[in-house]
């Protein structure tokens, strides 16, 4: 060991010393925090609404982690561990499933009023197999405006379709009827209930129907045949296979109705159309209409709450934050969309449109059940098959009736594997 | 140049840097090690080692220029694939993804629940005068109140008590409220108490001022690692790939599993069960055609480009910053562009041709677009190199062949291309690798779409291997990393035989001697 | 003239409708950007109404810190390539110039590990990040110094390959001939090779520079926080709400992103061209 190599590590020592400080952690806050993630819509309207009122539980503080958009939101917390993961998760009501299943989301159980403020179709969206995750706050739910400039009221399917066909030139129409809120499955299945069509069908007492057939092939196929295709069986243009550039044309007045979805109907009202021309999707026949999802999102519990000593805190937040009735309209005064909570929706500061989508949402709804739409045994989910069968149907001419029958099939397959895990 | 190159300071320079490289892994190692990320601290310790060795030492003369570039290698690239190695023999999926230790307690808790009218209190926590957790229940609406510890429950006299507006109890004789704060420190206390109530039921807390009642339905064994239903007397043990099943019937499954080791049997399934098999097939020619056509469409175009290019040309200036836009231009925005203009009702391809094609529902346009989407993003690079070769390769070449008689065909084949070709093929391998695994394109062009999913087709029809794993790993349903895992080492396999074929076949690697 | 008609005629055809090609695109990207409605499909190729909403939007909006997404990426694209290429160089120049064992297999692991479908990378990654930041929480998952190690990391193949290929194009004799000289491999290195290849270096760093620049899906894992999010994690941002896609900030965002790239490629462009080849034809 000569003198160099002595005074070398003299100089790593000291500058080991130097790198210390850099690396040290700042210490943690004396109040507990629960971290909540959301994504770029959510958090920083949650984060406003803290900003005004931040003492929802005493001794907490809550804070919000905003992703970049709601599929990086989904890719971390697949990925998120206790270690850096959230105490409090804001999704969509599919996650419960696979939140569960991989040992993500905890069980809460709310209180008494909390769960009285919640419709149990709400809350039967948070739970998996009995048990629930978390507390609903708001609907996703489409609707079918149309353009009053244009055409009037409709009563039927059959009549929006002469409309189109008959102005079709003459307005320089793209399309008649086209989705463009929730893609061609969510904003879509509305189309394929006034047809005739349903992923399953529930029975009066709310459960799904284990044996009712949900696509009767052979009417969706007849109806499909008179207002959806031309007499040689191609598409006649009224309801086209993609949601791509539907809400563009439908804004710049070239398309009479569309399906839009309740988290952007402020950008209907700006440019002028009027929210009470908000209707559901017309049916075949005078006086039916066809019936479209009405979920909930949800602020979901984590497991790693529990690992970060702050199971009870963030408990306390969804019952007394996410769940109260001044939480939810705190929050969706910002937020904008229809509120789960009962007592929030009669709320005098909650927007008409938003009360008129929650009520629609509440009213005229099926319930999104992830155990049977997402395909349980991980072949084929509802989210695929629908804008297949669209495709199949409307851009490559196949029979409407043998499409019809193989969806059929494959939504069978669906429920009788999805029942058991309800 | 001796000067200029002073070697005490070089040197001084030198020690600088190892040595502050040395102390910051130095620090890394000790606070991994005091974390007890043994993996990381081992790695760490074995790349200070290295350096102090390479650096201090004339040791190996390569690895003082290769060993940063392999510590980071090592560390980023090469252990996520060891990585990845290791996940394909795991039940790893949707269902089974924490620890076996894990998903005991997660069945232990969702088996713990609420009776049947979901009764809950309104709470304040406290303690009694021993000192113990104890809670101070009130149910308004029924007016019933008491005190309960983990083991006793008190019942008080509705009559007596001090309540709030709500009806709530505010206050009990020997029963000492928690402030938030003190509450917070026994977080983890608090939620693993059973508060007493009745020998079936037991009272959990639920936020800082709500409580349920409870009741056990799943009881576990640790001696015999089994789950008991109390109700319905259902046994279930663990069936050997990461889940408690059901004795009497296997196919019920608690919820969750865990990841377990199974092996081989993510690869056996890639070959046995044609649910997988199938689509994969597919998939892995679709990824051969399409990282192949588009290095060849990309270099065609550039090559034509580039002779076109290649003499006085009127605005050559122009034309070129204007090819090498593409580019330069953030690929992400250029991808989702073209998704918006292949649109068949509103997109400016349809608009501009006059034409009404579903680009992106028919399986063959959609990879056509796909393509022509690539060859946009990608001719510039190959022009920029073949305008470079092509100025590099002497006029006296081409000029002496031309006196000989050559025709300008004669001279391109014989003289140009084999001495382009000398230049770009390693850059043309790059490229094929790159496109081999070129995520983007897909997943924002089409998302490997469309598929014929009524027809029975699980994959899409553009769909490349690199997309095709990334929705098994990590798509909206179900997922399963320990089959993509099986998956990625498979075309690993495969695509490493062929390559170092090719290599070997090409002597792309021997031109370097 | 009859020359030019014979020479350049069809040159200036063909090169014309590839510029239509290159331009089509992005003129319709200028389109939506400055259409008020922001959509990315046209109703018509002449704009109705122009509008600088958009652009407005960028820079007007607390919710969206876009110079400073501008300043991260470039800081961090620019640190990577510049570190990814001093380090890669390096192994460059021993593969292409030493001998040693294993030179040929460890010439084509490098390659190998290339074609390696990485994206599953993508939990291992997040796993070791998770844990650096465990124990160092300044470098690990969620930071931008985490981020780049994963990014040096990943560079590093792809940049030792390509370096590899240019630095064989180096003619041998000047580093024989400082070999001659008594020079050691060090010596050779900094004195005749890092001089010479030069432009080699600034393109491959470019070229890295690009490639960090639009890099998303890791980036948007690591970097949460909207204050240091990278310009790709922005841009994806308008576009991946849960329904909802904002085209026209989209667009307008990713042209003023461009800016700099294209500034860079342009006034380079000479030297691109020279150094992507540099001498790589032996005369």
């Amino acid at each position: 060991m000569n003198k160099k190599k002595l005074s070398f590590v003299g100089v790593v020592a000291s500058a080991a010393l130097v790198v210390s400080a850099l690396l040290v952690p700042s210490a943690n806050a004396a109040n507990k925090t629960v971290i909540v993630w959301a994504d770029n819509t959510r958090g920083p309207n949650l984060q406003t609404v803290l900003a005004a009122k931040s003492d929802w539980v005493p001794g907490i503080t809550i804070k919000i982690v905003t992703f970049s958009g709601f599929d990086a939101l989904k890719t971390a917390f697949d990925n998120a561990t206790a270690l850096t993961g959230p105490d409090i998760v804001v999704g969509a009501n599919d996650w419960v499933p696979t939140g569960a299943k991989q040992g993500k989301l905890a069980p809460v159980t709310l209180s008494s009023s909390v769960r009285a403020s919640f419709t149990s179709n709400n809350l039967g969206d948070l739970t998996y197999k009995g048990v629930l995750y978390g507390v609903p706050l708001d609907y996703n739910n489409v609707g079918m405006i149309y353009n009053s400039k244009l055409t009037g009221k409709p009563l039927t399917l059959g009549q929006m379709v002469n409309f189109y066909l008959a102005n079709k030139t003459a307005d320089k129409l793209t399309a008649g009827l086209c989705v463009a809120g929730g893609g061609m499955s969510f904003g879509g299945v509305s189309v394929l209930s006034a047809l005739g069509g349903a992923p399953y069908v529930m029975t009066p007492n709310g459960s799904v129907s284990a044996t009712a057939d949900p696509v009767p092939a052979a009417t969706v196929a007849a109806n499909i045949n008179k207002f959806l295709l031309d007499k040689k069986g191609k598409s006649n243009g009224f309801f086209p296979a993609t949601d791509t550039g539907c809400k563009t044309a439908f804004l710049a007045g070239t398309v009479p109705y569309a399906i839009i979805g309740n988290w952007e109907w402020t950008d209907y009202a700006k440019a002028g159309f009027d929210m009470s021309t908000l209707m559901p999707v017309p049916g075949v026949n005078h006086g039916q209409y066809g019936s479209a999802f009405a979920s909930v999102s949800g602020a979901m519990l984590t497991v790693f709450a529990a690992a970060h000593g702050v199971d009870q805190g963030a408990k306390s937040v969804l019952n007394n934050f996410f769940g109260s009735a001044a939480g939810a309209v705190a929050y969706q005064n910002v937020e904008l969309r229809p509120p789960a909570n009962k007592k929030a929706q009669k709320d005098a500061s909650v927007t008409a449109a938003q009360k008129g989508f929650g009520k629609s949402g509440a009213m005229a709804g099926i319930p999104q059940i992830g155990a049977i739409l997402n395909g349980a045994t991980g072949g084929k989910s509802f989210w695929d098959l629908l804008p297949a069968f669209w495709t199949d149907v409307l851009v490559n001419g196949k029979d409407p009736l043998t499409s019809a029958q193989k969806l059929d099939t494959f939504f069978q397959a669906n429920i009788a594997a999805g029942i058991p895990q309800l | 140049m001796e000067k200029l190159f002073n070697r005490k300071v070089t040197v001084t320079l030198k020690y600088l840097v190892v040595a502050f490289v040395s102390s910051l892994m130095l620090m890394l190692i000790m606070s991994s090690f005091a974390k007890r990320e043994y993996a990381i601290s081992g790695f760490l310790t074995i790349g200070l080692i290295a350096i102090a060795l390479t650096y201090l030492t004339n040791y190996s003369i390569p690895m003082k220029f290769f060993l940063p570039g392999m510590l980071f290698l090592f560390a980023f690239v090469v252990g996520p694939i060891l990585y990845t190695v290791a996940m394909s023999g795991f039940q790893y999926s949707t269902g089974n993804y924490i620890s076996k230790p894990d998903a005991i307690s997660r069945i232990i808790a969702t088996g713990i629940r609420p009776d049947a009218n979901q009764t809950t209190f309104d709470i304040i926590v406290g303690e009694d005068s021993a000192k113990n957790l104890e809670i101070l229940a009130s149910d308004p609406t029924n007016k019933v109140y008491f005190l309960s510890t983990a083991t006793t429950k008190t019942d008080l006299d509705p009559t007596v008590l001090a309540v709030d507006e709500n009806g709530d109890a505010t206050k009990a004789p020997g029963f000492h409220p928690l402030t938030p704060d003190q509450q917070n420190a026994v977080d983890q206390k608090i939620a693993d108490t059973r508060f007493a109530y009745s020998s079936a039921y037991f009272i959990t807390i639920e936020g800082s001022n709500v409580a349920s009642l409870k009741s056990q339905t799943l009881m576990y064994n640790s001696s015999t690692d089994t789950f008991t239903n109390v109700q319905t007397g259902a046994i279930y043990k663990d069936n050997g790939v990461g889940d408690y099943a059901n004795v009497a019937n296997k196919v019920e499954l608690l919820q969750p599993g865990w990841r377990a080791p199974i092996w081989f049997s993510n690869y056996t399934k890639l070959f046995t069960d044609p649910q997988i098999r199938k689509p994969l097939v597919k998939v892995f020619i679709w990824t051969m055609v399409f990282a192949s056509l588009t290095v060849l469409t990309q270099f065609a175009l550039g090559l034509l480009v580039a002779m076109i290019m290649n003499r006085k040309l009127f605005g050559r200036r122009i034309y070129r910053s204007i090819f090498i836009l593409p580019y330069a231009m953030p690929s992400i925005m250029s991808i989702l562009i073209w998704g918006g203009m292949f649109d068949t009702e509103f997109g400016a391809i349809n608009h501009l041709f006059g034409t009404h094609v579903h680009w992106f529902q028919n399986a063959m346009y959609a990879r056509a677009a796909v393509i022509i989407v690539n060859l946009w993003l990608g001719f510039p690079y190959f022009y920029l190199i073949c305008s470079g070769a092509l100025q590099a390769i002497p006029a006296e070449l081409s000029e002496a062949a031309a006196i000989d008689g050559a025709t300008n065909r004669q001279i391109f084949r014989k003289i140009t291309m084999p001495l382009l070709l000398q230049v770009v093929s390693p850059l043309l391998v790059a490229s094929f690798a790159f496109n081999f695994n070129n995520f983007n394109i897909i997943y924002l062009l089409t998302g490997g779409g469309p598929s014929n999913t009524l027809g029975g087709d699980v994959a899409g029809s553009t769909d490349i291997l690199i997309s095709y794993t990334y929705k098994i790993a990590f798509g909206a349903g179900t997922q399963n990393l320990g089959l993509a895992s099986a998956i990625s080492v498979v075309i690993f396999v495969i695509i490493a035989s062929i390559s170092l074929y090719g290599i070997r076949r090409s002597k792309v690697l021997e031109s370097f001697k | 003239m009859k020359k030019f008609l014979k020479e350049d005629l069809w040159r200036h055809a063909i090169a014309l409708v590839i510029c239509f090609f290159v331009l089509f695109p992005i003129y319709l990207v200028f389109l939506s950007a400055l259409s008020p409605s922001g959509s990315l499909q046209v109703t018509s190729f002449i704009p109705k109404a122009i509008s600088l909403r958009n652009f407005h939007m960028l820079f007007s909006s607390p919710l969206i810190p876009y110079l400073t997404w501008m300043k991260n990426s470039i800081v961090i694209a620019g640190i990577v390539a510049i570190l990814s290429v001093v380090i890669g160089a390096a192994s460059a120049f021993a593969f292409s110039r030493l001998r040693f064992k294993g030179k040929k297999q460890g010439l084509q692991l490098l390659l190998l590990v290339q074609m390696f479908p990485a994206i599953l990378s993508l939990s291992a990654v997040y796993v070791i990040m998770e844990r650096v930041y465990s124990f160092a929480p300044r470098i690990g998952l969620g930071t931008q110094p985490g981020l780049l190690l994963v990014y040096m990391g990943g560079a590093m193949g792809v940049n030792i390959w390509l370096l590899k290929g240019f630095v064989d194009s180096i003619p041998l004799e000047l580093d024989e001939a400082a070999r001659v000289d008594g020079a050691s491999a060090v010596q050779t290195y900094w004195l005749i090779f890092v001089p010479l290849a030069a432009p080699v270096l600034a393109v491959v760093s470019l070229l890295s520079f690009i490639g960090t620049f639009n890099e998303f899906i890791l980036a948007r894992l690591f970097l949460v926080d909207m204050h240091a999010r990278t310009v790709a994690v922005g841009l994806q941002g308008f576009i991946s709400g849960q329904y909802v896609s904002n085209w026209g900030p989209f667009a307008a965002g990713s042209i003023i992103a461009s800016i700099p790239l294209v500034a860079i490629f342009l006034s380079l462009q000479k030297y691109i061209i020279s150094g992507l080849t540099a001498g790589s034809v032996k005369g």
